[in-house]
């Protein structure tokens, strides 16, 4: 039995629930990112020299958002409740199943759901604005960043044992980051401090790899990819650390 | 008969305080073994180390040969155990909860459903399958929450406290369930602060207080190392006492002794071992 085999043993229960709840799991995904779209891309942006411009510098930003907003509060919540209150996430651990399978299980939820939103944003960015390109490793860097943000979330839902210490992390921690992170602005423009602190976000580096996948002016920066490689590396090995230890 | 568990010198801390103080025990196959202690003696931590959930500080600690600190997965395969809270997805149906456990547990895809439905069958859990967790009582989600865990046909059944906070009828509906999968060979281990519970289901018991097995044995055993017979009466301040003598004959003997006071002569119970080895037994 390989770990693929037990990850989807232990997804099996979330994309059941996924599957029966598929209205609810969609808009609560797509309504936020198709807001952002709106008010932004045509609000703002319709008060701009060149509209159309703006909403194609958008849509990456905000493909890029769905990956952490579609995922980070559906995973930790789901965690912390499956802790707190179901106690079903003991039975996970007493199940002859690997650590890391557990933990890849667990995100799957966030993937699924971060796949379905982002590919229909994809469908309506390029509807608004043909220009953006598409390409299978859109979907890669997807996945990734979704797996990224799930680990957080996973991460989030162990360390803590009350809902208002989640809700206190989104507020100090994910909305910022959805604000600030160069999704709906370029960062750059930020003042020195604020602007290292920005580059040191996970979504920044998804957002600018994102944008040099769907825009040709923008390009792929490496340093992204690595600083997004060492957050899922180090998100995964404090959740092996926390779940082998009993520290959740 | 063999151990299924074997317990040794085991200690469980928690900062400075030791929930579990150097309990040694077995479980034998086939049998059910009863842990009975007051709240907060140490019956939770016993069960969650033995399920590998909870490190342990010493000791040891094997589930069918496996060494659980060296041999964890082996181990798990051997073990079910239904939680004193009841630990199932309350999002799913009964039914969704019992696949789930059955594919967590490695059964054989193409089994997966034929055992679902027959163990739901056999435990007559059918007529609610398709009813979601949450909208159960509190009796028929914790017969579920036991029906999950033995889907993968444990060696052992581990329950924690099965029949907390029920009423009386669920309370008999899952004794009796407890009693039906003992008959089917499954080893049973459980925790209870009913002594009564423990009376009723159990071969043998230990009895557990601040962390420490006090006394262990059959049921009878246990009457035995105290007195078989009780003389119950009340001292001078009014406090209820009881005297314990190992015939009838010297239980008599003592209770004329007794004066006016008023007495009754009756066998020992496990109640009253419980009393006398937990140290409570003027403040009953």
């Amino acid at each position: 039995m390989g770990i693929l085999d037990e990850t989807f043993r232990v997804a099996w229960g979330d994309l059941v629930y996924m599957k029966g709840n598929m209205i609810e799991v969609l808009l609560s995904s797509l309504v936020g990112p198709l807001l952002y779209l709106l008010a932004f891309g045509f609000g703002v942006g319709g008060n701009m020299e060149d509209p159309a411009a703006y909403v194609k510098y958008i849509i990456p930003g905000i493909i890029a958002l769905t990956t952490l907003s579609a995922t980070f509060s559906t995973v930790s919540m789901k965690i912390l409740v499956q802790r707190l209150f179901y106690m079903s996430f003991d039975e996970l651990l007493l199940c002859p199943i690997h650590i890391s399978a557990i933990i890849l299980g667990k995100l799957v939820q966030g993937v699924a759901r971060a796949l379905i939103s982002c590919t229909i944003l994809l469908v309506v960015g390029w509807l608004l604005s043909p220009q953006v390109v598409i390409s299978p490793w859109i979907f890669v860097l997807i996945i990734v960043a979704s797996m990224m943000f799930s680990l957080l979330g996973l991460l989030a839902g162990m360390l803590t044992n009350k809902t208002q210490t989640l809700t206190l992390f989104s507020s100090i921690v994910i909305i910022p980051m959805t604000f600030l992170c160069g999704t709906l602005f370029d960062s750059s423009t930020l003042p020195d401090g604020i602007s290292f602190i920005i580059y040191c976000l996970p979504l920044t580096h998804v957002s600018n790899l994102m944008r040099g996948l769907m825009l040709p002016e923008y390009s792929i920066g490496l340093d992204s990819i690595v600083i997004v490689a060492i957050y899922v590396a180090v998100l995964f090995s404090i959740c092996y650390y926390m779940i082998k230890n009993n520290k959740c | 008969m063999d151990n299924i568990v074997e317990v040794r010198d085991l200690v469980v801390r928690f900062g400075d305080f030791t929930a579990v103080n150097g309990i040694s025990f077995d479980v034998r196959e086939g049998e059910i073994f009863g842990f009975l202690g007051p709240n907060g003696a140490g019956k939770t931590t016993s069960i969650r180390t033995i399920t590998t959930i909870q490190k342990y500080d010493s000791g040891s600690i094997s589930i069918g040969g496996h060494n659980i600190r060296t041999d964890y997965l082996e181990a798990r395969k051997l073990i079910g155990i239904a939680q004193q809270n009841i630990s199932l997805d309350k999002d799913l149906t009964v039914r969704q909860n019992l696949k789930h456990h059955a594919i967590l547990h490695k059964i054989p895809r193409k089994d997966i459903d034929r055992v679902v439905e027959e163990t739901a069958h056999i435990l007559e859990l059918d007529d609610y399958m398709d009813h979601k967790v949450m909208n159960l009582s509190g009796g028929w989600k914790r017969k579920a929450s036991i029906i999950c865990a033995i889907i993968h046909q444990p060696k052992i059944l581990l329950l924690d406290e099965p029949t907390a906070g029920l009423d009386t009828r669920s309370r008999y509906m899952l004794w009796d369930l407890v009693r039906m999968l003992n008959a089917r060979g499954t080893t049973i281990f459980l925790t209870t602060h009913y002594i009564e519970e423990a009376e009723a289901l159990c071969n043998r018991v230990a009895i557990i207080d601040h962390g420490k097995i006090v006394t262990k044995g059959t049921v009878d055993e246990l009457r035995d190392s105290i007195g078989r017979i009780t003389v119950d009466t009340t001292s001078d301040d009014g406090k209820r006492r009881m005297e314990y003598f190992p015939d009838i004959a010297t239980a008599k003997e003592f209770a004329h002794t007794l004066g006016d006071r008023l007495y009754n002569i009756r066998r020992t119970t496990l109640e009253d071992v419980f009393l006398e080895v937990t140290g409570d037994k003027e403040g009953a």
